[in-house]
Formats: C-alpha cells, sequence, structure tokens
C-alpha cells in the first residue's frame, strides 16, 4: 500500500471495500492512510470506485486516481460482478486486488483465489482445495482492458514502476498482487518478502503485465529459478502435502509458465 | 412549459432540471424509459452528467455513495427486484449519510414473475434509513425530484420517491416543465460539507466500534426527524415559486367526516373520486393523502384524524404475517395519542389489479357498515369460492 | 496529530463515521515480543585480517569514490596499504563470503589500489599531543616500523635502528621488486618518517649496540626477524654454488651481482622458496634467450599444503619454473668443492603432524639424481637471539627459538617488548605489522602506567581505532542471497610473462618490472561494487521499504558522512511505539546488519 501510494502521489482517493484492509486503515475516527478513504461494501470495489471517478471528473478534476484496494475475496468472488462492469465499462481507475488466497478476515475460509492442494478452515486437511486458483489475471486480460499486471512486495521496484505506468494510462487498471498473510498461510511473519519472492522465483506466481489484453510482457525474470517445494516447504497450509502432490503442482505451474511464456513478447 | 407524459419521463425531467452530476442506473421493467430519456437528454448535451451505464442495481447504488461520497449530486431509478437487489447498499447510504435521490417504480415481488404495481418493494426498505414519499401524479412525480433533492442535502439523508408501475409510470399526463432558471433558484448547487478531497483527506465508513456506533444511528433519527419540518419548508418554498405544493400529507373534505379512508399514490387519485361521490349522496366521508413515509409525518396524521368516527386504510401491500403497512404505521402513529377511533386495514389491487372507483365505494361502506373491524386484515377483491 | 480524540457527548462527534485523526494513536508497538536492532558486525574479511583493517569500511569508500578517506581508513590501522596490497598472502580473502557468488572480492588488490590512487597525497594524519618518554626500536622491518608509526601517531620520540645500510627489513631485501616495487615502500616509509621517527641504520644489535646503552629509552621495542636461514643438514651443503633462498633475494635486492648456473634448483615450498625460484629465473633470463636457465624446485608434500601464496605459485610456473613435489633432497652432489647436482628421494604423505599438514616420509629406494649447479635452499628461517647473551638481558625468556611475548607483546622483562618474526610464528608482513601496532598499544599503556590487560590473544588482530561492531562473524547463510547475484570476480592485469623474465633489456640489471599491474579505477569500482557489506548497514533501504508498519525511518541523507559503512545503527530509527515485531526487516536484510532481540518484559 505504501508503495502503491508512494507511486501514485497525494492526489489519490481510496476505495476499500470489505477486506484486511477495512480494518488496518484504521476504526473510526482515525485512518492510517494520507489520502482521502472511501470504506464501502464488499462487492463494491469496482462499482463505487466508477461513482467517484465520474464525480470527480463531472466537478472538473481529471488529475486525481482513484485506487480500489481489494482482497481476493472482494475480487475473485463477491466483487467480481461489479469489478467486470467497471472494467468493462473501461472506468478510469485502479483496481488492485491484494491477493492473501482465502478470507482471512473471517478467519481463514477458502475462495476461488485459494491454489489447489491448500488447507483453510473450509478446505480442512483430510479435504484440501481440489480446483485450481482461478486465473484472475486472463479475467480481467479478456475484458481487453489498457493494463493489467502482476506485482508482489518482493520486487517493490516492479510494483511500483506498474503503479506509476498505471497512473498513466487512461481506462481500467488491474493490479494483482500476491500478499502472504501469517496466520493464513501458516508461516513466520518474517519471511512474508521471502515466500513472495519464492512464489516469482517458482513461477507459482509469475511477474508480468498485459496491454490491451494482447501484448504479455513478463516483467521480471527469476534470477533464480527455484522448485515450487521450495515455495511450499515454508507454508503450513501446504504441510499435509505429499511428493506426488507436490509434484502435481510442479507440473501446472511448469505448464501456465511455458503458456505465459509463448504468449508474452520477448 | 406543458408537455403530455409518461410519469418515467417526469422522474427524467425532474433529474435533469435538479442538474443531477452522476446518474448510475440499471434497467428495468417498468423503470427503463427514466434511463433511456435520462440517456437522450445526456446524449443530445442537455444533461451535464456523467451517466454509468452499470451492471446491476446494487453497482448503481454503490457507484452512487461513491458519486456522493466524492461530492457530487447523485440519482438513480430502479423497481422491485432492483431495489430489493440494492438493499445492502440502501443501508450504506443512509449511514454515509449522503443525500442520494433514487426513483423507485413500485413493483410487485417475484416469484411469479410480476412487473404491475405494489408498494411492498419499497415500503420493505422503510428501515434502511431513506425518507420516501409516495407520488400520485405525474406532475408531483416531478415536482417531487427536484424538492426530494432539496431536502435531502439539507438534512443529509439519501431520499426515495416512489411512484406506481404503468399506472403512472406508463400513463401521459400533462406536465408543466418547469423553468430552469425557477428549479436552479429553488435549488442551489449542491455543496457537501464532507467529501473524498485529497486536499482535505478523511476516511469515511470505517469500523464504529459499540462505543460511537449508537450514536450515530441517534443522529441519523434525529435528521429524520428534523426533516419533517425541512420537508413541509421545502414544500412551501415550492408552492412560493412554481405555485403547486402537495403537504407531508394531504387532507381531502376531512371537516366533520365519520369515515377518513387513508391512501397513498394514485389509488388516491380514485379514492378522490369516489369522495366527492359519496359525500354528494351524503356520507360524511373524507379522505387522507399519505405522501411522506418515512419520516413518518405522524403528528399531521394525528391532527388530520381527530374527528375521524372511523379510519379506512387502503393497503396495495402486505408485510406478511402482520398486514397492511400503511394501516400499522397509522395504528402506531395513533397510539400514543388522545384519540383512538378503529381503524379498518384494507388489503387490495397486489401485483397490479385493477383499484376502481368500485374497489375503493365498497370499502367505505364496508367501513360505515361496521363499528369495528371483523377482523385485523379485510382482504378485498379476493376470489372466492 | 496522535493524541486520542475523546467524544464526551454524541454533539461532539461528527454526524458520520468519518476520520478526525490518525491511527497513529495504536500504540502497535505493544504487540511486539520480539525487537529488531541495528547492529554492525564483524565482516569474515575483517576479522581474518591480521593488521586489523577494516576492510568492508574501505571498500565501502571506493565505492563511494572516496579514495582519500579509503586509504586514511586502512592508515588507522596499517600504515603499509601499497606494502600489503601486493605481498600480503590476503587471509581476508579466504573466508569472503563473495567466494560463493563469483569468487572472493580482490581485497589486496583494492587495497593496493587505495594505495597506487593516493600515492601522490599524503596523510593528514599528525599527533595531537607531544610526549617526553623516548621509546627505541629494534629492527625497522614491518613490526618495528609499525609499532614506529602508531607510537609516533600517538605523540611519542621514536629511535628505530636498522641493522642494514637500508629501511624495510624483509620488505625491503627479502621481497623481489617484482613483487614490491622499492619506490611504494619507500614512499610509505617517508610517511611514517614525516611523523618524526628518526631511523639510524647499520646499527646491528649485539655488534654496534647493545640492550644496555637504550638506557634512555623507557620503552624498547625489539623487532629483529629471523636472520638465519635454517640448513638442509644433508652432506654437501656448504659446497659452492650453494646460496641460501633469502641470501639470494637480499643480494639482488641491494643490487649486488648474483650469478646462477644453467640448472638451479630451489628446495622448500614457502614464499621465499618461490620468490628466489622466480629470481634465479630472472637472472638466468636475458632478452635475447629467455629463461635461458632451468629452475626447478623441490617440495616435499604436494601442491596443497604449499604454504606459498597460490598466485605466486602459479605465477612461478606460468613463467617456467618447474616443481617437483613430493621430493626432498638427500645429498648435494659436487665436485672439487662445487655443487654439481642433488640426490633425491621421493616421498609419500603420511599421517598429519603438529602443523596439521601430512607428514612426508621417504618411500625406499627410491632415490634419483637431479642435475644443478646452483642449489638454493629455503625451508626457513630462525631467530638469532644472540644479542641476548650476555648479563641482565638473560631476563628475557626465549621459548623454541622465538622471544617470548604475552598478548600485550611484552617480554618477560619489564619495559622490554617485542613483536615481528623475532617473537611470532606467522611469518607475513600483516601479522607483523600487527605485531608492532599491539606493543605500540601496550606501550602506550605502559608509560601511562596502565595495566596491560585487554588485549586479545596474539594470533588474533588489534584495532588501533575500534570500530563498533558485535564480534560474530557473518556467514555466507546469515545473508539473504536473494539480493546478489553471482558476479565473477575481477582480476588485476599482469605483465606479459616474456617482459617479466626478461627485465634487464628493459630496467637495468636486476631491475624487474612489477608482475601485477593493479586495478584501474573503473576495475576498482567494479570489484568493490561486487561487496556484499557483510554485517554492516550500508544504507540499502530494504528494511525500510518492507517494513509493513512503516516504522522504521531514515535518520541521514546525502551528502553521507564518512565512512558511511560505520553508521552502525545511526542509519536508521525504528519506532518501537508502531514496531509489531514481525522480523521482515532482519529477515530481509542483505547483509545481517540488523539483530532480533527477545523484549525483556516476557521474562519472568
Amino acid at each position: 500500500m505504501r508503495l502503491a501510494l508512494k507511486a501514485l502521489g497525494e492526489k489519490t482517493i481510496l476505495v476499500i471495500p470489505a477486506c484486511c484492509w477495512s480494518i488496518i486503515a484504521g476504526a473510526f475516527p482515525y485512518s492510517s492512510v494520507k489520502v482521502p478513504l472511501m470504506h464501502t461494501a464488499f462487492e463494491t470495489g469496482g462499482s463505487a470506485a466508477a461513482g467517484i471517478k465520474a464525480a470527480l471528473e463531472v466537478q472538473g478534476d481529471t488529475e486525481t486516481t482513484v485506487l480500489t484496494w481489494a482482497g481476493d475475496g472482494g475480487t475473485f468472488d463477491i466483487g467480481l460482478q461489479a469489478l467486470s462492469g467497471a472494467v468493462e465499462r473501461n472506468e478510469d481507475f485502479i483496481y488492485a486486488c491484494y491477493d492473501n488466497e482465502a478470507y482471512m478476515n473471517t478467519g481463514i475460509q477458502r475462495s476461488s483465489a485459494t491454489p489447489w492442494g491448500a488447507w483453510t478452515t473450509t478446505t480442512p486437511v483430510q479435504h484440501p482445495k481440489e480446483t485450481p486458483k482461478k486465473d484472475i489475471v486472463a479475467i480481467m486480460a479478456a475484458h481487453r482492458i489498457p493494463y493489467t499486471a502482476t506485482a508482489t512486495v518482493a520486487y517493490p521496484e516492479d510494483l511500483v514502476r506498474k503503479f506509476q505506468k498505471a497512473k498513466g494510462i487512461r481506462g481500467a487498471k488491474f493490479i494483482h498482487i500476491l500478499s502472504p498473510c501469517p496466520p493464513g498461510w501458516k508461516m513466520e511473519p518474517a519471511y512474508s518478502i521471502r515466500i513472495s519472492r519464492l512464489a516469482v522465483e517458482s513461477k507459482v506466481f509469475p511477474l508480468y503485465e498485459v496491454e490491451n489484453g494482447e501484448k504479455w510482457t513478463i516483467t521480471v525474470w527469476p534470477k533464480r529459478e527455484v522448485p515450487v517445494r521450495e515455495y511450499v516447504k515454508l507454508q503450513g497450509r501446504f504441510s499435509h502435502l505429499t511428493e506426488e502432490d507436490i509434484e502435481f503442482i510442479q507440473e501446472n505451474v511448469d505448464r501456465e509458465w511455458e503458456r505465459l511464456v509463448a504468449r508474452a513478447v520477448q | 412549459m406543458e408537455k403530455v407524459i409518461m410519469g418515467n419521463h417526469a422522474v427524467s425531467y425532474g433529474a435533469k432540471l435538479a442538474r443531477a452530476q452522476v446518474i448510475a442506473a440499471y434497467p428495468i421493467t417498468p423503470q427503463t424509459q427514466i434511463v433511456e430519456m435520462l440517456s437522450e437528454f445526456w446524449a443530445e448535451g442537455l444533461l451535464d452528467a456523467k451517466f454509468i451505464k452499470v451492471e446491476s442495481e446494487h453497482s448503481a447504488m454503490a457507484a452512487c455513495i461513491g458519486a456522493s461520497s466524492a461530492g457530487a449530486r447523485a440519482f438513480t431509478a430502479t423497481s422491485g427486484h432492483g431495489l430489493a437487489l440494492m438493499h445492502e447498499m440502501l443501508h450504506w447510504a443512509a449511514g454515509a449519510r449522503l443525500p442520494i435521490v433514487m426513483a423507485n417504480v413500485n413493483r410487485a415481488m417475484g416469484p411469479g414473475w410480476s412487473i404491475w404495481t405494489e408498494q411492498t418493494d419499497s415500503l420493505a426498505q422503510r428501515d434502511t434509513g431513506w425518507l420516501q414519499f409516495y407520488c400520485e401524479s405525474n406532475q408531483e412525480v416531478l415536482d417531487s425530484v427536484i424538492q426530494a433533492f432539496k431536502i435531502a442535502e439539507q438534512v443529509l439523508l439519501p431520499t426515495m420517491l416512489v411512484l406506481d408501475a404503468f399506472v403512472l409510470s406508463h400513463t401521459q399526463e400533462p406536465v408543466d416543465i418547469p423553468d430552469q432558471e425557477l428549479v436552479d433558484r429553488y435549488l442551489p448547487p449542491y455543496d457537501a460539507r464532507y467529501k473524498l478531497d485529497p486536499g482535505d483527506p478523511h476516511a469515511f465508513g470505517a469500523m464504529v466500534a459499540p462505543p460511537h456506533y449508537m450514536e450515530l444511528r441517534y443522529k441519523i433519527q434525529k435528521a429524520m426527524e428534523e426533516a419533517v419540518e425541512v420537508a413541509r419548508q421545502a414544500d412551501g418554498e415550492f408552492r412560493e415559486i412554481f405555485g403547486r405544493s402537495y403537504g407531508l400529507v394531504e387532507k381531502y373534505r376531512l371537516e366533520d367526516a365519520e369515515v377518513v379512508l387513508v391512501a397513498s399514490a394514485t389509488i388516491t387519485s380514485t379514492a378522490r373520486v369516489v369522495v366527492d361521490e359519496l359525500r354528494e349522496e351524503g356520507y360524511k366521508v373524507g379522505l387522507l393523502k399519505v405522501r411522506m413515509f418515512r419520516p413518518f409525518p405522524t403528528k399531521d396524521v394525528r391532527e388530520a384524524l381527530a374527528g375521524a368516527r372511523k379510519v379506512a386504510v387502503i393497503d396495495r401491500n402486505i408485510s406478511f404475517g402482520h398486514g397492511g403497512i400503511f394501516a400499522e404505521e397509522i395504528k402506531s402513529a395513533l397510539y400514543n395519542g388522545s384519540h383512538r377511533p378503529p381503524i379498518f386495514g384494507f388489503i387490495i389491487g397486489l401485483g397490479g389489479r385493477d383499484v376502481t372507483p368500485a374497489s375503493i365505494r365498497g370499502i367505505a361502506e364496508y367501513t360505515f357498515e361496521h363499528d369495528t373491524p371483523e377482523m385485523e386484515i379485510i382482504w378485498r377483491e379476493v376470489k372466492n369460492s | 496529530m496522535t493524541e486520542e480524540i475523546v467524544f464526551k457527548t454524541e454533539a461532539d462527534m461528527p454526524y458520520l463515521p468519518m476520520s478526525l485523526g490518525t491511527t497513529l494513536v495504536n500504540k502497535t508497538g505493544s504487540w511486539r515480543y520480539i525487537r529488531p536492532l541495528y547492529v554492525d558486525k564483524t565482516p569474515p574479511c575483517n576479522h581474518d585480517c591480521p593488521a586489523g583493517e577494516d576492510i568492508v569500511g574501505y571498500l565501502a569508500l571506493i565505492e563511494e569514490g572516496k579514495y582519500k578517506e579509503g586509504w586514511e581508513l586502512i592508515m588507522q590501522e596499517n600504515p603499509f596499504p601499497g606494502v600489503c596490497g601486493r605481498v600480503c598472502p590476503h587471509p581476508c580473502e579466504s573466508e569472503c563470503n563473495r567466494r560463493e557468488l563469483g569468487g572472493a572480492i580482490a581485497i589486496h588488490t583494492l587495497e593496493r589500489f587505495l594505495a597506487d590512487h593516493t600515492a601522490s597525497q599524503r596523510p593528514s594524519v599528525q599527533a595531537s599531543k607531544r610526549y617526553d618518554a623516548k621509546i627505541a626500536i629494534i629492527g625497522s622491518g614491518p613490526a618495528g616500523l609499525a609499532c614506529a608509526y602508531h607510537l609516533a601517531l600517538r605523540g611519542y620520540p621514536v629511535t628505530v635502528f636498522e641493522a642494514l645500510p637500508v629501511v624495510g627489513g624483509m620488505m625491503r631485501v627479502g621481497i623481489p621488486e617484482y613483487r614490491l616495487p622499492r619506490e611504494v615502500l619507500e614512499r610509505e616509509i617517508a610517511d611514517i618518517e614525516a611523523l618524526g621517527v628518526e631511523i639510524e641504520t647499520n646499527m646491528r644489535l649485539g655488534d654496534n649496540f647493545k640492550l644496555s646503552d637504550l638506557e634512555d629509552y623507557q620503552a624498547i621495542f625489539i623487532a629483529v626477524g629471523l636472520q638465519k636461514s635454517r640448513k638442509l643438514n644433508v652432506p654437501g651443503e656448504d659446497a659452492e654454488g650453494v646460496i641460501p633462498g633469502l641470501e639470494l633475494l637480499k643480494r639482488v635486492n641491494l643490487g649486488e651481482e648474483v650469478q646462477v648456473g644453467p640448472s638451479v634448483a630451489v628446495i622448500g615450498g614457502g614464499n621465499t622458496a618461490v620468490d628466489a625460484a622466480r629470481s634465479a629465473l630472472r637472472l638466468g633470463s636475458d632478452v635475447r634467450e629467455p629463461r635461458s636457465n632451468e629452475v626447478t624446485i623441490l617440495y616435499r608434500r604436494s601442491r596443497e599444503e604449499m604454504p606459498a601464496i597460490a598466485g605466486e605459485i602459479e605465477e612461478a610456473l606460468a613463467e617456467g619454473v618447474k616443481i617437483r613435489y613430493l621430493s626432498a633432497p638427500i645429498e648435494l652432489l659436487t665436485e672439487n668443492g662445487w655443487v654439481m647436482g642433488l640426490k633425491c628421494v621421493k616421498m609419500e604423505l603420511g599421517e598429519p603432524d603438529e602443523s596439521g599438514r601430512r607428514r612426508p616420509m621417504p618411500i625406499a629406494g627410491s632415490e634419483y639424481a637431479l642435475k644443478a649447479d646452483t642449489v638454493i635452499p629455503a625451508i626457513g628461517q630462525e631467530a638469532d637471539t644472540s644479542f641476548l647473551e650476555t648479563g641482565e638481558q638473560r631476563l628475557i625468556e626465549v621459548r623454541r627459538g622465538h622471544i617470548f611475548i604475552d598478548a600485550a607483546g611484552a617480554t618477560t622483562r619489564p619495559g622490554i617488548f617485542a613483536g615481528g618474526d623475532v617473537a611470532t610464528p606467522f611469518g607475513t608482513v600483516a601479522h607483523a605489522v600487527g605485531s608492532g601496532k599491539r606493543a605500540a598499544l601496550a606501550i602506550d599503556k605502559y608509560l601511562r602506567g596502565e595495566e596491560l590487560s585487554g588485549f586479545p590473544p596474539i594470533d588474533e588482530a588489534v584495532h588501533a581505532v575500534p570500530k563498533d561492531m558485535d564480534p560474530a562473524i557473518v556467514r555466507f547463510d546469515d545473508l539473504n542471497p536473494a539480493y546478489f547475484e553471482e558476479i565473477e570476480r575481477t582480476e588485476q592485469p599482469q605483465r606479459p610473462i616474456e617482459e617479466r623474465v626478461s627485465g634487464f633489456e628493459y630496467f637495468g640489471w636486476a631491475q624487474y618490472g612489477e608482475v601485477n599491474l593493479g586495478f584501474n579505477e573503473e576495475e576498482a569500482q567494479a570489484e568493490a561494487e561486487r561487496c556484499f557489506n557483510c554485517g554492516t548497514c550500508n544504507l540499502c533501504d530494504t528494511c525500510l521499504i518492507f517494513c509493513p508498519d512503516v516504522a522504521i525511518a531514515r535518520l541521514v541523507a546525502p551528502p553521507y558522512p564518512v565512512p558511511l559503512a560505520r553508521l552502525n545503527g545511526a542509519g536508521y530509527e525504528v519506532n518501537y511505539d508502531y514496531c509489531k515485531g514481525c522480523g521482515v526487516c532482519a529477515e530481509e536484510c542483505p547483509r545481517y546488519a540488523i539483530s532480533i532481540e527477545k523484549e525483556i518484559k516476557w521474562k519472568k
């Protein structure tokens, strides 16, 4: 968030639908950010932002950036409709989804962003998640919006660059940020950055961008490549996985990566 | 300028004249012409607004909330299921103290599917913190849109004006379309006290813990109470400029009336005709039109019914398990007062079934014939074997 | 505004849920049970430098382009960066964590770069006070001169007595010029003399004066080095054509003409052996017929055990020196009193001996003969302590051939200190510098009547200007490899081999061009940038960027204080009101400059 706001500057209005940031942003009568912020209902990240942007424009303000900052639940699931509507209308705003791959605020229930095989309270180890994570970036890219990107805080320069780039583009921009949640992923808080980095190095979460739904560019080629095992083993939510399970994830990751490389401009 | 227009277009004209700045709406029968005509106004450059063609009513209200939070005059229109889908955001708009104005075309709820008029959709939203006005004519619809912004922006609560599906929405009536200049004099530009402003950043709508929540709710109720007089004043000012007013309630031939019919929306017009007929026949009957439903004009209602021996409330709605909603509201308004006449609650015309002069006459006759109601809910015109 | 907002009545409250202050009022630091602390830790190079240099400190200064400051940072500890940058076996590099990613930093070349780059400048340091107590130093080698330097810096009048007509000890006569050009040494000695140090040459203790003549001096430092070459103890050793390695080097360095035969055999595996072999190669070459002689080193162990600097061995081999491993002479073959060859025996390695190296054992029946008309034994030197043989000087104890000293460098006789090779077993310039510095610090204490305590063991470095850092040594596993890429080590260029070995035509008799040519500025920058700055905060901002609580503030902005590399916690401030103790800063710190401590409040 700090990096995003640093990239976007003071002339930014934040929209926060229900998510962890509904708490982090501060309870009444306080705020943890120095820009105006509107809390809004869970499924309205796209629509509320559209209203704000329209209000700014009709009042002659074309400078201020509207940034929706939403969790994976509000983006992949309950808010998908409003998000799809807003980006299809090519509303001039940035929608950032910080994805911790489950409903963490309510106590770690699975979302459609939860990866295959992960434990959550609603996908217990006897019956972990059986379906893959929803490919939200592909969904956004399929809307042919001007800009879609992935980012992680482990690569701050890449993240800042993407927010700056998004700021300079008119129309709908979507930035998907992988955000480890220590209790939800059953990991050491100190490993937050390390795990984010491993997600990129293992290609579980490649860093790339898509322009106009057509031009795919890998923005960070991992300096070193690591097997998925390295990423998975630091997280208790995967501790029940067998070698075969991890191999299965590896195969899927490899296939997705090949697909990405194939359609990325070199 | 007088034009013959349908109720939906009266809404569109009202929003245009009120200089709504952000309109976010989703089409639903029987509201569609409101949105269509606003789109035309916008396309022709007659409307200096942003029109967000959202993908649902929920998003429509969310977008209005965003727009209003950012300081714009926001407007939307919906009906029936669309209103129900908005429900969460109706609470939000009121809690956020945003003067959004919405037109709701009353439509019966499914299943089975019905597109015809019934008030249950809007009355079911009575606890969301919105002001509600029920309109009788296309002129009243247009005028009420303008008044609604005036009131909402003073008390900082959202306002809904309600019109019957088809009976008003699609029915052409001659309507005086006021001059923009006069409307501008009546309704100055919206100047939000607080808004999303990078120059004065605040966070809006954060978590409020028990030590503070109740006080904020208390303030909403205080604003509602204030709205009664604000609405009366707005109506009075409207008369001064435009020569028309509607009151919070309308008392029709109540002098020495033993039976008072209570109605809202278009049923009022029919009832007015029936009252005239019955008066000619010698019945001491009158009519009370309830225009403002939220806040409920308790004082006005008590005063209007002070001389009534019996009260007949006509409800085109039902709160299942209890009864007609207007009837319940009237009962509760009178209960703590000094005069408590018997109150007859009639349910009629659900799902758009016509309420004819004969229907009203039947209700009046029933009331004259009985000292007290035989049952709490008196169903009218239900097919019996 | 961080005060708590209190609403006494509902009228005080806004009509809608809006913020009126910041969440800073919520001191989330109270959730913390561990706290991060900026604590610089000891880089392995710093730890392993016998001269006690702050290596990471000056590498950072090179990166910043602050060469004079870098040089002066070395000069705080070691007055011989130009010498050590050339001849030190650089133990600093052997544990360098960069080894894992492209090879150790070429620290010695960077040290040399600083000395060379600032050759036209003189140090700005001067003694701030003057003491009257005079100190005598015997020997002008690295130990003696380092001791003189540090004492002079502290304001003491120092006189150095040197036996030879030239100053510098082994640096001057024991190291060939192709490794250490004379002007480099002379420049650094001049800097020491500029501090007021007096040097008297041709004053050999025992011959020209005795310890008892030094009564005017309040303290004496003996650093006479090792003067006796060890004997082979084989028949024929006294024949003509046999010249000890150190003797050969000394004569060449003093400008004497030395003749070697066409077949030269050098016995030994240390630096003197390699230096002697390469010198012999040069002496037998001329530009018309380079390498006209054959020089063979005989070493009784294998390459792995060879104590000479690896790079020097490689250079020797490249130049054409041959090495026969696992070979030892058992007799020098002579004819008419002149050596004609050697009788050797092949060896095999047995169990490790007390030095930790595997003991060489002769293989019975493996004897062979080798032609040699010059034989150069170079199997080590011994101390000559004959000057201690009279009178009360016996009070100075000698153990195993070395003058015995304690951790302060003090001998058993009060007021008399010793160091360098005569008192310690290390045999390098850098160790001698450290030893001289140790004695200087001890003498300073002694003269001020303080107890000679607090000195580290003799095999650890002492610091004239201690740098504030945790003694814990940073190892590769302590670093965060995500921030470092593999980058190949930069090697300094070398003079072409033909030019090296046929120096006569270019440089005159026995004037050989320096083999190693050092870094230019670009190379130095590139190499310094490879440094991980182990354990040393260099304001990289990683902690600042990643702190999820925005609880870290940067305290300094450009232009940075000098040296930047020793901010040690002064670069950032953790706001413990808001630090929740997640540990991300310490975990992510690329260089282990942040420590984690348990909060005391949890202790019962």
